[in-house]
């Protein structure tokens, strides 16, 4: 039914409405004097992210955050996969360390990071280290529900036609557990975003979350809204493609379950 | 040794336990989930004995450090401060987020024109609001508290709009046949329906309270378990850096474990019924 014209304009018509609707809320807040007088205007926002497009600390800043980010992402999701596979396919593996897991699960890396930055200083690589050790959780997790959650007949099939090992874990174990480790890493590229940023915000790494601070500490309060707002449309758009990617990705999986 | 034969094997010892509860069966359980973390603990404790390096201090010291700062109620009433504003945080955003979601999860046309918005405030990196809100409302306990709930707020409201989508048809029709009054049809029917999703959404949140209350006060604050990290960092007492963040980890441990256990109880109904 959403694939009709006119009911897919009228959606984004609403949509738009809202956004303006927020917008002119803010705008009469901010007129009105009800909210504190540093706040941007609505105008001021817009100049403010165009200041931001425009400027080479913005892109500079951008790529510093992303870079750092995709390499821990990366680093996360093949460490998460590895230790996952084996965790979730050996049962003793699994019981040594489900604690330890559950409990790096809950950890707020955030938390240690002042001892990370002891140890490494605030650069990069302090960075990475922190942003993969927030993000790998999802992978490992993930991976390893997907490995256990065969399903028995197929399991039984496999003993019984004797499979080899290697081709049980790259034909079985893996198509099954797919799904699932998709979804992980999926969810640690928006952690990696999310902590990547926070990152910046507490140390002096530089990068988006780093201008923020600047900016705010600057009263260039229109600009600290416009690095905000990227921060959030980057976090956004990542998790829009990624989803689309899964789904793509995962059609049979779709198909098999219906 | 296939897969199979041990998944028999595993079936018949656990019959055998519920039969002769064998208290030596329980004491290995305990000792296989744990031997790795006493293992890994005492390697620390040996390796960074006679530790020189300023920044890596023994964890002994980090121990004694911990203890003492527990005892004479510097980290206690750090603690007590900063679980506060989680507290309050945590339960403004259930509030605000099932209330929300309850009403965006039933009204169709509400749900499809804001959700472009929803997804983009989700997005927002909390952690970066911190220098914000704070920069705006001052470095007092309600901007934290603020924080805490705007973070939290998204994953229980997506996911009291998934509990809520994800009602069953049929109970629905029922509730409309019948005439539930909107008031009971919300409360009795849609409510507990959705509440295994809403659960899952707390939990979601429950980490990103905690992280978001540890860098509120690491950012602008002079009290809280954040604060003292920072400070202690600041001021290179580094096992005292080392035992807050250890502290901080345990806390969210333990909180994440204390929910589980809650969550078990009050949706014992929904674990019996044998859902995925």
């Amino acid at each position: 039914m959403n694939s009709l014209p006119a009911s897919r304009f009228w959606l984004w018509g609403r949509r738009i409405a809202a956004v303006v609707i927020l917008l002119l809320l803010w705008q009469i807040a901010i007129m009105s004097d009800s909210l504190p007088s540093m706040l941007p205007s609505v105008a001021q926002m817009l100049s403010g992210i165009g200041e931001a497009l425009g400027s080479k600390v913005f892109w500079s800043s951008l790529g510093g955050t992303l870079q750092a980010a995709l390499i821990a992402w990366l680093l996360a999701s093949i460490v998460g996969v590895l230790a996952g596979l084996l965790i979730g396919s050996t049962p003793f593996a699994y019981r040594s360390t489900h604690i330890l897991i559950d409990f790096g699960r809950a950890f707020p890396v955030l938390a240690l990071m002042p001892v990370v930055i002891m140890l490494l200083g605030a650069n990069t690589t302090m960075q990475v280290v922190v942003v993969g050790l927030s993000c790998v959780w999802p992978v490992l997790v993930q991976t390893i529900h997907g490995v256990k959650r065969q399903e028995a007949a197929v399991m039984d099939t496999v003993a019984i036609y004797q499979i080899p090992k290697l081709l049980k874990f790259r034909r079985v174990l893996l198509p099954a557990a797919f799904p699932f480790i998709a979804t992980g890493i999926r969810i640690s590229a928006s952690i990696a975003i999310l902590v990547a940023v926070g990152v910046e915000v507490i140390s002096q790494a530089p990068g988006i979350g780093r201008q923020i601070t600047l900016m705010q500490q600057a009263q260039r309060w229109d600009l600290a809204f416009a690095y905000l707002f990227f921060a959030g449309l980057i976090g956004w758009l990542i998790a829009v493609v990624l989803q689309r990617m899964e789904t793509r990705l995962l059609i049979w999986k779709r198909q098999h379950n219906d | 040794m296939t897969s199979g034969t041990v998944s028999s094997q595993r079936v018949v010892s656990r019959s055998s336990t519920k039969r002769r509860r064998p208290y030596a069966l329980w004491a290995r359980k305990i000792w296989v989930s744990s031997w790795l973390i006493v293992v890994l603990f005492a390697l620390w404790w040996v390796l960074s004995a006679g530790s020189t390096n300023f920044f890596i201090p023994p964890l002994q010291t980090i121990l004694e450090v911990l203890a003492r700062d527990l005892t004479n109620g510097v980290i206690l009433s750090g603690a007590v401060y900063s679980l506060t504003n989680l507290f309050v945080g945590l339960m403004v955003a259930a509030i605000l987020g099932i209330g929300l979601g309850l009403l965006l999860g039933e009204v169709r046309w509400l749900r499809g024109t804001v959700d472009p918005i929803l997804h983009f405030f989700r997005s927002i990196p909390q952690a970066a609001l911190v220098p914000m809100i704070i920069g705006v409302f001052g470095i007092g306990q309600s901007p934290k508290m603020g924080t805490i709930a705007f973070a939290c707020l998204w994953p229980i409201l997506l996911n009291t709009i998934d509990g809520v989508l994800g009602v069953d048809p049929t109970v629905r029709k029922f509730s409309r046949v019948y005439r539930i009054p909107k008031n009971m049809h919300f409360r009795r029917v849609v409510l507990p329906a959705a509440m295994p999703q809403i659960s899952a959404g707390i939990g979601v949140a429950l980490p990103i309270g905690i992280t978001v209350m540890v860098v509120s006060e690491m950012f602008a604050s002079v009290e809280g378990l954040g604060y003292y990290i920072l400070n202690s960092s600041a001021t290179f007492n580094v096992p005292e850096t080392w035992a807050g963040a250890l502290l901080v980890g345990v806390i969210g441990y333990i909180i994440s474990l204390f929910y589980g256990v809650i969550e078990k109880r009050t949706l014992a109904w929904y674990y019996a019924s044998g859902a995925p």
